[in-house]
């Protein structure tokens, strides 16, 4: 008890070292933190999980409040990516005898660090792993299934935008029999949009995956199609989404500089209403794709909070939601959706 | 006796769906609801067929495609089962299944010179036998030449066993083994039925053994053609990325190489006309020229003009972009001295460390084109926080919804990267061109960055 105790000090030391090490973006200090922990028999997975992912979330909400941009994010996790990389060089010691699984992020999915983390994972767990890294088309992963036939395809998503791509995966590898097993924070908290896109499995962390992908059968069906009504509206949604994208965004922008009583964060309503006019559609392809409108309430909630962190008036929020709706007249189900669902989110979250 | 006595070869059973009707069809009353069975009967066996030729198309590789076999054909046609191939290129029988359908061994062919198993792969003819409970040399070991797989079969006993034969194209290229424990033996019907299996799957495995073989070709010739794994020197870093235009293929007419040791290094990034795997093999070629000509002469304006003579000397129509820069890193990691060439290639951009996007002065005539060309050299220093980075035209020619992404996204993204590593600046670049594009077509993509190490 004692040593577990002790064991659990020590990651929460280096967490915070870790941290340190990812705000002044030192490689050797974050790789000295890992390995500090492993040279004492800390499992890698707990060092992946409870170090490395742990920190790249409070990456994440340093973006979210508007402390970092995206530059800082990305400086900081090519320094977790290093320590990611000296976790591999302590899990390739272990024999890989397991047979082989490809890791890959599809399409519009540029997370890359969780896959690899997985990877990481899986390979201290002895199996060979095969990382196809960030945005990978479908021929390219079918040539490398084609190539490789391997025991399972594992996939990470991380934004709602590669949902539908990721899809794309899970019929690439179910088609061939091939498990796959999904996870990363798309699917959010449970299995269920996991299931409703035909994957195999769903993992909530890597230590979970590494349990996971040992229960996969060896041989499944390929993965049911999805409800055709709502696949037909999300394809064309994908289609016109660059339409869709500038006329929301101009208009959605227009009504931020009303709304906005303060000078100073229209410039970064300005940066992050990309990404939140992005999101927003993203939501509507993956709750039409997964049957789970909570994607919207998500969405929403996150835009909020994200505008909070602004000082933005939250009344955009709903604003982006009318905006949406009017503009998805053509597209029952999807209006349906943002009509019900958006709302719910804004008026949960964010709020002083 | 003990062991095995051959029965009827199922070759000789009618083919599915002409069968006569079995003799208790014939009496009475209970023929109708026979002639109902066995109407269901034959349906199951052509959805199983079909649910075979459909499920064994989705797998061009041969593993999946055997694991998937497996999985069709256990539990509902036999209780065990194992799949021997001929390998013709060597004198080896691949076994594969059992118990653990991943399983997988070899053993000498000679070792099954006489057995049941190497008859039915002569012959292409199925085998089935019945095997009693008593005894050594009985049918299991006719038809399983490795001993840990005998023994799982042997704990099916009494047992029957049926070697069917795959034959795909006119050759016999594997036997699959079933086995069926007490009181579950073949019928004529089952045997049948595991001919008409057995018929599509051999097609399946021979593709899939064709297309194994060529991957395995193609392999080995592309692995001197893909972008190679970086060094990582003392007082530098180096970043690089390609995305190909052919997305399934890992290669193209975009290439990069580092040369050199200890402080002295040399960083090639180069685009030949074309793409696919003809540019690819080009590219081979002018890397192989390059790594050449450096043996000879460090200084990038020589690399080039090497290049260029041993392109033009070689007489075809072919011309190749390239950039060259010579980078040597002080000793305290915090500055560098570059020397730039280039060959009818964009030149390099200079990232300071104050934001500030500075396009390189230099230029040159494309190589490969024109005879005795000479290049000229510029150099430049990089201080702590400068990236120096080298792009294909894949990148400002991607083409979105809004024309070509152009030089000045490229260098309205970088003032944020200012100070970043190289491996940022590189993900960063490549992430906004290909979401620029939104999904369409590109060119082959290669990106390069340099910066020092502190
Ligand atoms: C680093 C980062 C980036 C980097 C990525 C660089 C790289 N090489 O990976 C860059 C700068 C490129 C980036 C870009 C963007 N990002 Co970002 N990013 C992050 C950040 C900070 C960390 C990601 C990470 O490494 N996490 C560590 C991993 C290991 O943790 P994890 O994802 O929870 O994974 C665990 C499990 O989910 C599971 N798992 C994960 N994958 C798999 C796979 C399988 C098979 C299994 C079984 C399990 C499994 O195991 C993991 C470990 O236990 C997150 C914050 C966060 N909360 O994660 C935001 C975050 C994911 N990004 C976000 C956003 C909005 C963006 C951008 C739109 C805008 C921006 N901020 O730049 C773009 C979009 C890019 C795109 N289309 O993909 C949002 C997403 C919001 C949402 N609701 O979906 C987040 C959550 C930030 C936030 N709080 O708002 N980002």
């Amino acid at each position: 008890m004692a040593e577990q105790s002790d064991q659990s000090d020590a990651v929460l030391d280096a967490l915070g070292r870790f941290d340190g090490a990812l705000a002044s973006v030192d490689v050797d200090a974050a790789v000295a933190a890992v390995e500090g922990l492993l040279d004492d028999g800390v499992d890698p997975a707990t060092v992946l999980v409870d170090v490395i992912s742990s920190a790249q979330r409070i990456v994440g909400d340093r973006w979210q409040r508007g402390e970092w941009t995206v530059a800082e994010e990305h400086a900081a996790t090519a320094v977790a990516v290093s320590a990611t990389e000296a976790v591999a060089r302590y899990a390739r010691r272990v024999p890989a005898t397991r047979g082989r699984v490809v890791v890959a992020c599809a399409e519009r999915e540029w997370h890359a660090l969780p896959a690899m983390i997985v990877g990481t994972a899986l390979r201290g767990a002895g199996w060979e792993v095969t990382l196809l890294g960030a945005s990978t088309p479908p021929l390219r992963l079918s040539q490398y299934l084609q190539d490789l036939g391997p025991d399972a395809t594992a996939v990470s998503c991380s934004v709602l935008g590669a949902l539908p791509t990721t899809r794309r995966f899970i019929e690439a590898s179910t088609s061939a029999g091939i498990p796959v097993v999904v996870g990363g924070s798309a699917f959010g908290v449970d299995g269920r949009r996991a299931t409703a896109l035909g994957a195999t499995a769903w993992a909530a962390s890597a230590r979970d995956a590494v349990a996971v992908v040992a229960e996969l059968p060896t041989v499944v069906p390929e993965a049911a199609p999805l409800p055709g009504p709502a696949v037909g509206e999300q394809a064309a949604l994908e289609l016109i989404h660059h339409r869709l994208f500038t006329g929301l965004r101009e208009r959605w922008a227009l009504a931020a500089q009303v709304v906005t009583t303060e000078q100073l964060p229209l410039d970064s309503v300005a940066a992050v209403a990309v990404d939140v006019v992005n999101q927003a559609l993203h939501a509507v392809w993956s709750a039409l794709l997964t049957g789970d409108p909570t994607t919207l309430s998500e969405t929403a909630a996150w835009t909020a909070a994200l505008l909070f962190a602004r000082g933005v008036e939250p009344g955009l929020v709903d604003e982006l939601g009318r905006l949406l709706a009017a503009d998805l007249r053509d597209f029952p189900l999807a209006r349906d959706l943002v009509d019900r669902h958006w709302t719910d989110g804004a008026l949960t979250a964010g709020r002083p | 006796m003990t062991g095995s006595k051959p029965a009827a070869p199922g070759a000789q059973a009618p083919p599915l769906g002409e069968r006569a009707a079995p003799a208790e069809a014939e009496h009475g009353t209970r023929s109708l609801l026979s002639d109902q069975q066995l109407l269901a009967g034959a349906r199951e066996r052509i959805a199983l067929t079909a649910e075979v030729t459909t499920q064994l198309a989705g797998s061009l590789n041969l593993r999946r495609t055997i694991l998937r076999l497996f999985a069709l054909v256990r539990p509902g046609m036999a209780d065990w089962v194992m799949l021997a191939m001929a390998d013709d290129s060597s004198s080896r029988l691949s076994l594969f299944g059992g118990k653990n359908p991943t399983f997988s061994t070899a053993v000498h062919r000679a070792e099954a010179e006489d057995l049941g198993l190497t008859r039915v792969l002569r012959s292409g003819r199925s085998e089935l036998l019945h095997v009693v409970d008593t005894g050594h040399a009985d049918g299991l070991d006719s038809m399983i030449p490795h001993d840990g797989l005998r023994s799982e079969a042997t704990a099916l006993r009494p047992a029957d066993v049926l070697g069917v034969a795959l034959t795909a194209r006119g050759s016999t290229v594997g036997v699959l083994v079933l086995v069926r424990g007490a009181g579950r033996g073949f019928t004529e019907e089952d045997v049948a039925l595991a001919e008409v299996v057995a018929a599509r799957a051999a097609t399946a495995l021979d593709s899939a053994r064709l297309y194994e073989e060529r991957t395995r070709v193609a392999s080995v010739l592309q692995s001197g053609l893909r972008p190679p794994v970086l060094p990582r020197p003392d007082g530098l870093r180096l970043a690089a990325r390609f995305r190909a235009a052919a997305q399934h293929l890992d290669i193209g007419g975009d290439f990069y190489d580092v040369h050199g040791s200890g402080d002295d290094w040399l960083v090639v990034l180069g685009d030949v006309c074309g793409k696919g795997v003809e540019a690819a093999v080009l590219t081979g070629r002018a890397r192989q020229s390059v790594r050449t000509a450096y043996h000879f002469d460090r200084r990038p304006g020589g690399v080039l003009a090497a290049l260029n003579a041993v392109l033009y000397e070689e007489d075809s129509d072919r011309f190749v972009t390239v950039v060259c820069a010579r980078v040597r890193p002080a000793a305290d990691g915090r500055s560098a001295e570059v020397t730039l060439a280039v060959a009818g290639h964009p030149p390099p951009l200079l990232v300071r460390a104050d934001g500030s996007v500075v396009e390189t002065e230099v230029a040159g005539t494309v190589a490969g084109v024109l005879p005795d060309v000479a290049y000229t050299e510029t150099a430049l220093r990089l201080e702590s926080g400068d990236t120096l980075l080298m792009f294909t035209d894949g990148i400002y020619e991607a083409r979105g919804p809004d024309g070509c992404y152009g030089m000045d996204r490229l260098r309205a993204l970088l003032p944020a990267y200012a100070g970043a590593s190289p491996a940022v600046v590189c993900e960063a670049v490549e992430r906004d061109v290909v979401e620029y594009l939104g999904g369409r077509a590109h060119d082959d993509m290669a990106l390069f960055a340099v910066s020092c190490e502190r």
